[in-house]
């Protein structure tokens, strides 16, 4: 059980800058994801708390203790990687043991370790199994035991879950949530899909170019985005993200105008904004609703039925592209035109330099449809 | 049309394969006939006399030529990948300064003419008191083998995933253990391949096993089949030459159609992914 | 080459140990790469880098076979010197350039042949048939028997009397006499391209098997239901994209062809005209104890094929230079 702490870590790879400057607290047993695009640098930020790689400029302490220049072994970690990395020559048992033979464990530790862990992920009646003569969903146990016989201080995960199949990820995420309940051991999890983070995480960390660009849990991060990026990247389908001006001021509101004509007033404290700026007006797909008083128009270009839910994509005129979540089978048909309105106390402000403005809507309600990000994704 | 192509295909097939079998084909035959049966052309085997199988066993120490071959070829290939895998997981695995340059040193090293190094790998042989002596020829036929083991080794080694590496080393591991328990098992079939290319080069090593041997008991095969002598200085014993040729061959060739695929890779490892 | 290297990079990693006394990951494997390489490095220095130094060093000097720690250091005499307006040396000697211009045609000719033998014999395994891997190992006998057995076993089907090929081909009517294809400088080169060819085809034709099997088949698919014709697709489509592998195999082969020396030996029994270099420089430094003007000889071919291989390699730098995965 261990605190991992990062002070302004950077990773330069020549003369190319990978991450700059993070600074980062994780507590002890706290259940954190690294989540962003492809290339953000998230996989290496954990490959160099791991000790794969080294830090070029920073500090990092995992239990209170400096660990920059310790080679993995002793940073009292175990890894998890993607593409499993099982020993391809042992069999299960070795594989697990290998790392506790290294360290000089008695053969009955050894045993009882291997054996305990087996029997937790249900793997007892594979021991004898090569890698190859196992499922992916098995290897993936098996490569999970190989971390558990550790007892690490804190468990690093690789995008563990990309090479499995859809129903075998949804079930090997139930299970590492389990064993983060059962173990209570601090894990870092990266991962480029946002639906193992909400489900996962207690914090999220947003990771874009090599920097943070929020860390909160996924409530925090899908209600109160701090930035354009976050607000895009957290929640599926995305978030409707419309160009706007002000129009108006006022102490705990901004009154915009919209492209296709009207105004919104839109709760949130305007700060320095200045009539005639520019802004981004961000509103979630659930928090559109078709409904005749609306004061938007748009025609229905196309329709995506989900079952519990459906998609309705907007031609607001102009090139403009709204989407729209309502509940139930649809009750519109492409071509047809609707008239729409906006939920003006979930809606989001953004300053032309990507940062959100503070919401003055109070504590945010529940979504009116809570979104079913399994099923999206 | 269908059929032309056919029936030109195959002909080209047999063409090839009869031109790659017939001098080894000759050569048997040839070892069966003896005296004057030798200088009448054969094309079919008629008579099955192993006289000359016996002579070459008599008149030099073959068998001892034969022995000394496999001490020196295993001892070669012993060493050239107990020396070439490490090396080769530092140059596959590790990025360090002066590795690109280096390596091409060795496979620059692999290119060198034998016969560039023959005066000073004399004065060497001669100064550890090698000469004429299987150690010296080891020494010898490690220039040949062990640049080339280390090359392709190198390009097999690249080929393991980098994962393994990071789980071995996350569970505790130092290279040296990564090496031994988690490279070396994987790379068992590269170093089988690397292995029977590096017999093969040392098996028909020729230049060197001529110069620093002196004498018949320490010669390897090939020179004691290139300065097999008859009664005469004119008249060469062919028939004794052939048996000796087909003798150290035909394990050559069962070593070719057993591994063919192994020394397939090998060979393009070498070459083509270099 | 390797040694100065190898100092620098001493220092380099003093230099890494001095600034961290902890040791990382990076730091201790980069630790574990020299400790690796070094007695590998140790037997190549020792046993390539060393006699190199000490032939070219030798081709200084008057040393003779006999006793390799008398001699003298005479400078370039080995190579052009001029005693009274008559010039001696190995670089006006007629043999020596004799024995280049014979390797230079043995290379040229035979790594042709075996390029366009090799190309054919490609094509034919690369065609699914009944018997493909056992014709791939058929072809690979010839390469795998020592170059002193190949060449035994065709001077005794070159024999000029006794032999199957005189014989072959005086019934076929294509000689009226049989030929001394071993003893007549005209024809023994020809008869050493013959084996070499016969011995290193199959080499060419593998890595360029291995070329062909690389290529996407949905090009070959594309052509054909474009119905252009296989020699066009051929010139058009396949010749250019094994073209780097033919040209590494094309310059492994001539390297290789370059220091011939085996096969001339035996058969065309240490003949002068027939002489390829390395048997020029072997014959000076063994038969006739010449050191010094065998380890000339020794050091103008290795600076003949470095040539060749600069070249090469840095032609071939940046896929060498890649990083480790």
């Amino acid at each position: 059980m261990a605190d991992v702490v990062l002070k302004n870590v950077q990773k330069s790879f020549g003369r190319v800058k990978i991450i700059h400057g993070v600074d980062l607290d994780i507590r002890d047993g706290e259940f954190v994801v690294f989540v962003g695009p492809s290339g953000c640098g998230k996989s290496t930020l954990l490959r160099l708390i791991a000790g794969l790689e080294d830090i070029t400029a920073g500090e990092l302490f995992i239990d209170g203790e400096r660990v920059n220049d310790l080679v993995p072994a002793k940073r009292g970690i175990a890894m998890v990687f993607q593409s499993y990395a099982l020993y391809p020559h042992m069999n299960v048992y070795d594989n697990m043991a290998f790392g506790l033979e290294l360290a000089k464990s008695s053969k009955a530790q050894i045993d009882a370790k291997v054996r305990e862990a087996a029997r937790m992920l249900q793997i007892d009646n594979l021991l004898d199994r090569k890698p190859r003569q196992l499922s992916g969903g098995q290897r993936q146990r098996v490569a999970i035991g190989r971390a558990i016989v550790r007892d690490p201080k804190v468990f690093l995960f690789d995008e563990p879950l990309s090479n499995l199949d859809a129903a075998l990820r949804v079930q090997t995420r139930i299970e590492i949530a389990k064993l983060h309940s059962d173990t209570r051991a601090t894990m870092i999890y990266v991962t480029h899909d946002q639906v193992e983070a909400m489900t996962l995480a207690d914090r999220i960390v947003v990771l874009n170019g090599g920097r943070i660009e929020q860390v909160g849990t996924p409530l925090d991060l899908y209600h109160r985005p701090a930035n354009l990026f976050v607000a895009g990247f957290i929640g599926s389908p995305q978030m409707n993200l419309i160009a706007c001006e002000v129009a108006g001021v006022g102490p705990d509101e901004v009154l915009v105008s919209l492209p296709s004509g009207g105004t919104l007033s839109v709760p949130v404290a305007p700060e320095t904004l200045q009539p005639g700026e520019a802004v981004t007006l961000g509103v979630r797909p659930d928090h559109v609703r078709v409904s005749p008083q609306g004061s938007l128009t748009g025609r229905v270009e196309l329709v995506e039925e989900l079952g519990e839910n459906h998609l309705l994509y907007v031609d607001m005129g102009q090139g403009r592209r709204l989407t729209i979540r309502e509940p139930g089978d649809a009750r519109h048909e492409a071509g047809s035109t609707i008239a729409l309105e906006i939920d003006r106390t979930s809606c989001h402000l953004f300053k032309a330099s990507g940062e959100a403005l503070p919401s003055r809507a109070g504590s945010p309600r529940p979504a009116p449809s809570s979104p079913d990000l399994t099923r999206v994704a | 049309m269908k059929l032309l192509a056919r029936t030109g295909f195959w002909l080209l097939v047999i063409v090839i394969a009869f031109f790659a079998l017939f001098p080894f084909y000759y050569a048997i035959i040839s070892s069966f006939r003896t005296g004057s049966a030798l200088f009448s052309v054969a094309y079919w085997p008629e008579t099955f006399d192993l006289s000359n199988y016996f002579a070459v066993f008599e008149r030099q120490p073959f068998g001892r030529n034969i022995l000394n071959s496999i001490i020196v070829s295993g001892s070669v290939v012993v060493l050239s990948l107990a020396l070439g895998i490490t090396a080769a997981y530092a140059f596959g695995r590790i990025a360090f300064r002066g590795r690109s340059l280096m390596l091409m040193t060795i496979l620059a090293v692999s290119m060198f003419p034998q016969v560039a190094v023959l005066a000073g790998m004399f004065e060497l042989i001669r100064s550890f008191g090698l000469y004429n002596t299987l150690p010296g020829l080891i020494l010898a036929n490690l220039m040949l083998t062990l640049p080339f083991t280390i090359w392709v080794l190198t390009t097999f080694m690249r080929e393991l995933p980098k994962e393994i590496e990071e789980a071995a080393f996350v569970d505790g591991a130092t290279p040296w253990i990564v090496v031994r328990r988690v490279f070396l098992p994987l790379m068992a079939p590269a170093a089988v391949t690397t292995g029977l290319l590096a017999f093969i080069v040392s098996w028909n090593e020729f230049l060197f096993a001529l110069t620093f041997t002196l004498t018949n008991e320490r010669r390897t095969v090939p020179p004691a089949i290139a300065l097999m002598s008859g009664s005469t200085a004119y008249e060469l014993p062919w028939g004794t030459i052939m048996a000796g040729s087909v003798i150290v061959t035909i394990p050559i060739i069962v070593l070719v159609l057993v591994f063919q695929r192994k020394i397939v890779a090998g060979l393009t490892a070498g070459a083509v992914k270099g | 080459m390797i040694m100065s290297s190898a100092v620098a990079q001493a220092g380099v990693s003093a230099q890494h140990q001095a600034r961290g006394r902890s040791s990382s990951l990076t730091r201790s494997r980069v630790r574990a790469a020299w400790l690796f390489i070094a007695p590998s490095l140790i037997v190549v220095t020792l046993i390539a880098g060393w006699p190199l130094a000490r032939t070219i060093w030798f081709s200084f000097t008057d040393a003779s076979l006999n006793d390799l720690s008398d001699y003298k250091f005479i400078g370039l005499e080995n190579y052009l010197a001029n005693y009274d307006g008559e010039w001696f040396g190995i670089l006006i000697e007629p043999d020596w350039w004799h024995s280049v211009w014979n390797t230079l045609w043995f290379t040229v000719v035979s790594v042709s042949l075996e390029t366009v033998l090799g190309i054919v014999v490609a094509l034919i395994l690369n065609a699914a048939f009944p018997g493909r891997g056992l014709m791939r190992a058929v072809i690979l006998i010839p390469w795998a028997i020592p170059t002193i057995v190949s060449a035994k076993m065709w001077s005794w089907m070159l024999h000029d009397q006794f032999g199957v090929i005189n014989d072959l081909l005086l019934r076929l009517g294509l000689i009226a006499a049989p030929v001394t294809w071993t003893a007549n400088a005209d024809t023994a080169l020809w008869a050493a391209v013959m084996v070499d060819v016969w011995k290193h085809t199959s080499f060419m034709a593998l890595l360029i098997l291995a070329a062909l099997q690389m290529l996407p088949q949905d090009i070959y698919e594309a052509a054909k239901v474009d119905g252009v014709s296989p020699v066009r697709v051929f010139f058009r489509v396949t010749l250019p994209l094994i073209k780097p592998a033919l040209l590494v195999a094309v310059i492994f082969r001539s390297l290789d062809a370059l220091r011939v020396f085996d096969l001339i030996y035996v058969l065309t029994s240490n003949s002068k005209d027939t002489a390829s270099m390395s048997v020029y420089a072997r014959q000076q430094l063994v038969d006739f104890q010449e050191v010094g003007l065998g380890s000339a000889a020794s050091t103008l071919i290795f600076l003949i094929i470095a040539l060749v291989v600069v070249i090469t390699l840095a032609a071939g730098r940046v896929r060498l230079g890649e990083d480790p995965r």
